[in-house]
């Protein structure tokens, strides 16, 4: 049977490409555009919670920027989940970046709350409370699953002599 | 022929590797994937140019799609799958655009030259000469070396399909031999 060898240059070509799907800052930024559209869109949603008396006009637009803020969001968690996959360890430090920021807006947001005694800011960090829960599950399970995978991984290892 | 040693406890490492996002995992992946995914591809589309251009579609869906491969040691089969889907997806673009032509098994024969200096390179055009979903079954079965199974799990089709369309693929293949005047 006649062998069909692949073009020589295709595996640097492979690689190359490999490398530009798995490239850590595009991964990090769109991570980033998904916590800043979070809290952006925490802080205009309690404005709306907690400001009833708002002129209609400034209801709608706040609306808006609601809708924009979600439709951020949407789009980032979208490219992490099909485009610039996060892959076991990717997803530990993405959980982790996104606890930490989520921490830091409730504490802000709480510390603001008290000293000022507004109510926008107390819904708020109620609104960033939620997001650290989110990013808490999300870091567990990251850490599970890699936890689990580690172990197979050693245990295959093992099992081919590629470990002692 | 281009086959790799089928090794599930290998490949169930590689995967996991890839799943862990190691960094020199992808290469590995690579290294010991790229010749029969390309071999498959090459024999599915008939020509490098086209090949060329699925492959590198082949290898991002890849990567794109490593968390969702749940269980490792059936990363051939995995691997195989999207690799014919790649080229199913593909090859529904170009029919879409060119108008259709009918395959009949004569006219398979009757593309080879009367100068094929080997039965082997003969049995090669007639395969390339069949019809799609004969083609990737039997390179999937004979020439990848696949069990029945991971064919199976390969085409996303019963095993009993796969088995109705190997036994048609062989009859084709034999029929377009015969026609080139080799005993098959």
């Amino acid at each position: 049977m006649t062998n069909h060898l692949p073009p020589p240059a295709l595996i640097e070509d492979l690689r190359r490409l490999t490398g530009a799907e798995l490239s850590g800052p595009a991964r990090m930024g769109y991570l980033g555009l998904l916590l800043a559209a979070s809290m952006m869109t925490a802080i205009v949603i309690a404005l709306l919670l907690t400001e009833p008396s708002l002129p209609p006009r400034t209801s709608i637009a706040l609306g808006v920027m609601v809708a924009i803020g979600l439709s951020w969001m949407g789009f980032a968690a979208w490219v992490l989940t099909r485009r610039r996959i996060l892959l076991g360890h990717h997803r530990v430090v993405a959980g982790r970046m996104a606890a930490a920021f989520s921490g830091v807006f409730c504490a802000g947001s709480l510390a603001v709350g008290y000293a000022t005694s507004n109510r926008s800011a107390m819904a708020a960090a109620v609104l960033g409370g939620v997001m650290v829960l989110i990013a808490a599950a999300i870091l567990i399970r990251a850490s599970r699953d890699v936890e689990r995978l580690s172990k197979r991984r050693d245990e295959l290892e093992r099992q081919l002599g590629l470990r002692v | 022929m281009t086959t790799t040693e089928h090794n599930p406890a290998a490949d169930e490492l590689l995967a996991i590797r890839c799943q862990l996002g190691e960094p020199a995992a992808f290469d590995d992946l690579i290294a010991r994937w790229h010749a029969p995914l390309w071999s498959f591809v090459r024999r599915l589309v008939g020509s490098d140019d086209a090949a060329q251009e699925i492959f590198q579609d082949v290898w991002i869906r890849v990567i794109r799609s490593m968390p969702q491969l749940r269980d490792g040691t059936r990363l051939r089969a995995w691997l195989f799958g999207i690799t014919r889907r790649t080229v199913m997806d593909h090859l529904r673009q170009e029919y879409a655009r060119a108008p259709p032509v009918d395959l009949d098994v004569d006219e398979i024969a009757a593309e080879a030259s009367a100068e094929d200096a080997a039965d082997l390179e003969v049995l090669e055009r007639a395969l390339v000469g069949l019809p799609i979903i004969e083609r990737e079954v039997l390179t999937l079965f004979y020439l990848q070396e696949l069990s029945l199974n991971e064919v199976a799990e390969a085409l996303k089709v019963p095993l009993g399909t796969v088995k109705s369309r190997l036994f048609r693929a062989k009859r084709l293949l034999r029929q377009a031999m015969a026609a080139r005047g080799v005993q098959p």
